[in-house]
């Protein structure tokens, strides 16, 4: 599945960021960073798209020789950013679609903590 | 390749064939509409044909259903110059019929009947024929589609009249052909759908299919419809990683041996191939690698884009293809030679980026958004060569590697272009196209490119340099900052090995900047490594320590890093001493970010509220140190400036400013509740316009409002700086010095004396350790202001309605302010005249022993003795000065002292208030402070004078006013002699209650003594009263309160008497004799006195004189009788005589006129005055 899944705050800052693989997290990280230049692009606004009709979901950012870095931004411009290893052909649109989903609701329960400060940086339990 | 609409003839060949260069040569001339079905929309479509005679093997296929919509004829003609309609019925209709019923048995529509009329028959013969020869056909063959005979006149024989039915023709044939389209393109789809659903049969070969729906695709493209013919290829390309990806999932596909191919070369795609279906007409023949068969399909793809101006679509295609048939490759397991997948790579990525850069506009962002990735792909495809060649700096190939580099080199092949240049030397199209700029340097080819650096280490690094820079700045062009740092990441690391740091600092720099902007910590701190590494190269001293330092605090780091780093840096800041001096251009750089290191936890000012000038300000700084171990700071500042307070216009619409501060984090956002207030104010700028001659036309206030912000906002940029920019001003600050700071939380307390008066903010704080300066970039939390004052000291007198004439409590309250009160400090008290004051015994009773200083307690003592020492009852202890001691006197302290004033009571009766002074000097001011005071009067005292015919009375009325006192010992004193004053009060009234309201009166009789000739008594005469009063609560304590009156008239001059007769009876209307009478009772001055009748006119009439003079002289009584008449009935009063002095005028030449002055009242007396006449009616007059 997914080697990477990370938050990123409003302010881009990591709230969060776990890697299947230690040895490659730094690259991985570094290409969850670049993604934020994709997304970036993607949430400018523009005037064709209709502001209502709102796709949290961004699609593929970009991909590599390796990965595919997938990305969705809330509402309240909190981003996740989903590295998937590109060899895993069986994988399909709508099961990183659904991979967001769930993180969303995730990240959603951890905000509703009441000891959890918006922008201090999650930590999985 | 050769794929024009085939058109068959039969008939009249050779007739046909004389035609055919011209029809064919005409078609293309124009282009037609094609009404296509579906409801797909209309194209105007320019048409190329190529003939052939009529071959029934062709429609074989087609009725087999195997034939491809590309060889398929399209119209077949039957050319016949039939003429004569007997010929016609002899021989031709037996053709055409025999042709027509072929055409049928293959179901084949698409056919046409060309006449060519070779003779003019209308000119011919003169007469019209029944029916022609077309009518004839018409008739025969095409009852329903007339359109399909058509007749033409010989072009050949009749070069002028032919034009029109020639042009005819074309157009028809036009027609036709894309009719026949319509058909043929829905059944070949169709068949095709059907063939694509045996797709899982055995026996199926997917190359068959492939060159089926591609003939279609090739058919779109001549018919100009390139969407429709990359759909075509774009179903292909589907279909094929389908099956692909299948056989990852265990399914086998026979027909993919074909593509099983060992990849013996790699040649990449080449967008500007001269022969376009080079690769296919391969793929046709034999077996092709899938390296072969993805790049032709990809080329295809390409040129349609390009064909159809999309050609960015091919770059954002470019690295889905790459990725997805790398991935294909290995899913058919192919064995590929190292380094031949990515030379693939390269030659494809930077034959994609020609392209593109030849058809890019220059504002075409796009085109630059899908480009930039592909540089940085064609890049990191170039590094993994160089890596496997050992082409990397540092590097020298082996002998293995230089075999490798062969390999490849051979293997990545040569461009077809050159290729083609070199078959056909004509002039190249494509070669021009590409110089298209003038000062552009053609571009070698990438294949020559990728040779080139695998040649040698220089050309692989100049190749590489030029890649990365490119990425770098495609990647900034189109604002993908964080990217392109990713690129200078590899560039800076690839100036490493190259062994030039310097160059790869600025990268590292970039990065690192972008990194900490957005709190990427875990990889900040490897840049910093990577930056400590260059700096250590560089020996750049104090770049090194400061990194290293910065190292020694990233907490993301393992400990033993950071230990390591800390000692690095302890070593490193202790030769800087020498470094520092030896570079003083370089100002600032050895200042560092603070934050990096420290953390500002809290800043508390100890201090109580509010800090006095010249004070000691406490804070309490609570500071955790990020470094491993403890550190020494030479010196902590924290400065502070005055605090801005925010505008008033803020203050109205916190409403608004709360809304938009959410959104953005503290610094930038221009809202009040978070952000350093002076950001918050709106810029506002004066605009001025002139007209044309220079006068002032038009002068305005302009504001920029602030742009609505974007969902993401790109702040690193501008917000965070790598080294602090600014220095706040360190005018004021508190510090501390040589202060040891252990890892964790530290307390510290900083301190300074607080010099200047105002309200201060913290702004910026620095931490001095050896060479270098950590400042803070800001206060991480708005620490509230603290207040420097310096409270002026007051002094105020405290009062109540004050009464005169006793003792009135008034209590001097001095607060001290900031004032430094010496032990001695005193107020001096001035009063103004009538007014003293001392200090109040009674208040100093009842407080002093409540009071808490000791000071107070010693003060009030002293007031105490002295009170009781001198009497109490006694106003001695009142002076006009007195001065109030301050004993140890702090500052802010307040102090009440009771004071008791005391004013005389004013002799004479006052309209409102006494008016009185204080004057107060006190220790901190040179000035005076001069006190309004008013008092109102105890008791006021009044006089009357009463006459009872020669006797005088003199009545006193001492009116109660405010207080409540006795009254004892009324005495009245006149000096004048002859004038005595009896008193008449009861000697037993020794004592008078007196309170507000009640009025006591006390009587004089004043005698005079007869005159004496020479000397003569005074007109006025001044009498005095005098009483002692005393408060209830004190009765011992007796005030003496006099009071003056001047008497005037205190004599009866003329006494006057009036009779009225007859005196028992008096009627109405009936004349009465009035008697008057004049007695002079005092010896006085005046002689001539005139003497007037006033009475009502409504109840006497006078009748004759009502006035007269008398002379007094030598007499003492006069007698004048008058005749008066009573008006009405009743108790009338009697008339009333006025007497005065007369002097009659003309003794002398000023006056000529008499003068009457009336007497005062007190010197007539009237002795009848009040006395009432009983007038009854008159006895006969009325009735």
């Amino acid at each position: 599945m997914a080697v990477c899944i990370s938050i990123i705050g409003k302010d881009n800052a990591p709230l969060y960021l776990t890697t299947t693989d230690l040895d490659k997290e730094l690259e991985l990280q570094y290409r969850v960073h670049a993604a934020l230049d994709v997304v970036e692009e993607k949430c400018q606004p523009v005037s064709k798209g209709t502001p209502d009709s709102k796709e949290l979901y961004l699609g593929l950012l970009y991909s590599t020789e390796t990965h595919k870095i997938y990305g969705f931004v809330t509402n309240t411009k909190i981003k996740f950013v989903i590295v998937v290893d590109s060899g895993n052909i069986a994988l399909r649109e709508n099961e990183v679609r659904a991979m967001f989903r769930n993180l969303h609701m995730l990240y959603t329960d951890a905000v509703c903590n009441p000891f959890y400060a918006p922008g201090e940086p999650l930590t999985s339990v | 390749m050769n794929a024009k609409p085939i058109i068959t003839y039969s008939g009249a060949g050779p007739l046909f064939r004389s035609l055919e260069a011209q029809i064919l040569n005409a078609i293309p001339l124009d282009t037609c509409e094609w009404r296509r079905t579906f409801h797909r929309p209309s194209k105007q479509v320019r048409l190329e044909v190529q003939t052939q005679p009529f071959n029934v093997n062709v429609l074989e296929k087609y009725k087999k259903g195997e034939w491809s919509i590309l060889e398929h004829p399209i119209l077949h003609i039957f050319v016949t110059e039939c003429n004569d309609l007997d010929t016609y019925k002899a021989s031709a209709h037996e053709e055409i019929k025999n042709w027509l019923k072929q055409l049928t048995s293959y179901g084949i529509s698409d056919w046409m009947i060309l006449l060519v009329e070779t003779l003019d028959v209308r000119k011919a013969k003169n007469l019209l024929p029944r029916t022609t020869v077309l009518d004839k056909i018409r008739q025969d063959f095409a009852t329903k589609n007339d359109d399909r005979c058509i007749s033409v006149l010989n072009p050949a024989k009749f070069e002028q009249k032919s034009a029109e039915s020639f042009r005819c023709l074309v157009q028809r044939i036009r027609f036709l052909i894309l009719a026949s389209y319509n058909r043929n393109i829905a059944k070949y789809e169709e068949l095709i759908r059907s063939r694509r659903e045996k797709r899982n049969h055995d026996g199926w070969d997917f190359r068959q299919y492939f060159f089926m729906q591609e003939d279609l695709a090739l058919i779109f493209e001549k018919l100009e419809l390139h969407t429709e013919a990359l759909i075509q290829y774009d179903e292909l390309d589907a279909m094929f990683s389908q099956f692909i990806t299948n056989t990852g999932f265990g399914e086998k596909q026979r027909w993919l041996e074909y593509f099983r191919q060992p990849l013996s070369s790699f040649h990449g795609i080449c967008l500007s191939r001269r022969d376009k279906f080079e690769i296919r007409n391969k793929i046709k023949e034999g077996p092709v690698s899938i390296l072969e068969f993805r790049n032709y399909l990809f080329e295809r793809q390409a040129h349609l884009l390009q064909q159809n101006n999309e050609t960015p679509e091919i770059a954002r295609r470019l690295l889905n293809f790459l990725f997805s048939t790398l991935r294909e490759i290995e899913l058919v397991k192919l064995d590929t030679p190292e380094g031949a997948l990515s030379c693939w790579e390269f030659v494809c990525a930077v034959e994609v980026l020609q392209t593109c850069e030849q058809a890019m506009e220059p504002n075409g962002m796009i085109c630059f958004q899908h480009c930039a990735p592909i540089w940085n792909l064609a890049k990191d495809k170039l590094y993994e060569l160089g890596k496997l060649c050992g082409l990397l700096p540092g590097f020298t190939p082996s002998s293995e590697q230089l075999h490798i580099v062969v390999q490849l080199s051979a293997g990545i092949g040569d461009t077809p272009l050159e290729q083609s240049q070199f078959l056909n030397p004509t002039p190249q199209i494509s070669e021009q196209k590409r110089d298209r700029s003038p000062n552009r340097r053609p571009k070698k080819p990438a294949t020559d490119q990728l040779k080139e650096a695998l040649g040698s280490n220089e050309a692989f690094q100049k190749l590489y340099l030029e890649l990365a820079e490119l990425a770098i700045s495609t990647y900034k062009h189109v604002t993908r900052l964080r990217s392109a740092r990713l690129v200078g990441l590899d560039l800076g690391n690839f100036y490493c090995a190259l062994n030039e740091p310097h160059k790869a600092v600025g990268f590292f720099t970039d990065l690192l900047r972008e990194l900490k902007a957005e709190n990427w910590h875990a990889l900040s701190s490897q840049t910093l490594l990577e930056l400590a590494n260059c700096y250590r190269k560089m020996g750049d001293s104090l770049a090194y320590t400061k990194t290293c330092s910065s190292i020694s605090c990233c907490q993301e780091l393992e400990m033993l890093v950071r230990s390591f780093y800390f000692d690095e840096f302890l070593k490193s800041v202790k030769t800087l001493t020498t470094s520092l001096s030896a570079q003083p251009s370089l100002e600032n750089a050895n200042y560092c970010v603070l934050e990096d290191h420290f953390r500002i936890c809290d800043i508390i000012v100890l201090n109580e509220e509010p800090i006095i000038q010249d004070d000691i300000i406490m804070v309490q700084l609570k500071l955790e140190s990020m470094y491993p171990r403890e550190v020494v700071a030479e010196s902590i500042q924290l400065s502070y400036e005055i605090h801005a307070s925010p505008l008033a216009s803020e203050a109205t619409v916190p409403n608004r400013a709360a809304l938009a501060s959410s959104s953005i984090d503290g610094k930038l956002s221009r809202i009040p509740t978070s952000s350093p207030l002076k950001e918050s104010r709106l810029k506002m700028s004066l605009r001025l316009d002139y007209k044309q001659d220079n006068t002032l036309d038009c002068a305005s206030v302009e504001c920029d409002v602030p742009k609505a912000k974007q969902p993401v906002r790109r702040t690193s940029s501008t917000k965070r700086k790598l080294s602090p920019s600014v220095q706040s001003d360190f005018t004021n600050f508190v510090a501390t010095e040589n202060v040891a700071i252990p890892p964790g939380y530290n307390i510290i307390e900083l301190k300074s004396k607080a010099t200047r008066v105002g309200t201060w903010d913290f702004k910026q704080m620095r931490i001095s350790i050896s060479q270098l300066e950590f400042f803070s970039e800001n206060i991480p939390f708005r620490a509230s202001p603290f207040v420097i004052t310096t409270k002026p000291a007051a002094a105020v007198l405290n009062f109540k309605n004050l009464i005169a004439g006793i003792e009135q409590p008034v209590r001097l309250i001095v607060s001290g302010g900031s004032f430094i009160f010496p032990t001695d400090a005193k107020i001096t008290l001035k009063c103004s005249k009538n007014l003293r004051i001392r200090m109040s015994c009674r208040s100093g009773e009842e407080n002093g022993d409540n009071l808490t200083y000791e000071s107070e307690g010693v003060l009030h003592e002293i007031v105490k003795d002295k009170v009781t020492t001198t009497a109490l009852e006694d106003d001695s202890t009142f002076a006009s000065v007195l001065q109030v001691p301050l004993q140890n006197f702090k500052s802010f302290e307040e102090r009440e002292i009771p004071l008791e004033v005391l004013t005389d009571l004013p002799g004479r009766k006052i309209s409102k208030h006494l008016e009185h002074y204080v004057t107060l000097t006190c220790p901190w001011s040179r000035n005076e402070l001069q006190i309004a005071i008013d008092f109102q009067p105890a008791l006021e005292a009044q006089c009357r004078l009463h006459t009872c015919g020669t006797q005088k009375f003199l009545h006193v009325v001492m009116k109660g006013l405010e207080a409540n006192l006795y009254l004892t010992e009324a005495k009245v004193k006149c000096d004048v002699s002859g004038v005595r004053l009896i008193d008449l009060n009861p000697p037993s009234q020794a004592r008078v209650q007196i309170y507000k309201g009640l009025t006591v009166s006390y009587l004089y009789e004043i005698q005079v003594e007869p005159l004496k000739a020479e000397v003569e008594l005074p007109a006025v005469i001044k009498v005095h009263f005098i009483t002692k009063y005393s408060t209830v609560e004190n009765p011992q304590l007796l005030r003496n309160y006099g009071c003056a009156f001047d008497l005037v008239d205190y004599t009866t001059l003329f006494k006057v008497q009036t009779q009225l007769e007859p005196n028992e009876l008096c009627r109405l209307r009936s004349v009465c004799n009035l008697n008057l009478k004049i007695t002079k009772v005092h010896e006085n001055p005046y002689v001539d006195l005139m003497y007037e009748v006033l009475s009502d006119q409504n109840l006497w009439a006078v009748c004759g004189r009502s006035a007269g003079v008398v002379s007094m002289k030598d007499v003492d009584c006069h007698s004048i009788s008058l005749d008066v008449m009573p008006l009405s009935t009743g108790f009338l009063p009697m008339p009333n005589i006025r007497l005065s002095r007369y002097t009659a005028g003309g003794k002398n030449k000023a006056d000529t006129h008499s003068k009457v002055h009336p007497f005062p009242q007190g010197q007539v007396y009237n002795s009848t005055k009040s006395m009432q006449i009983h007038v009854i009616a008159s006895s006969n007059g009325e009735q």
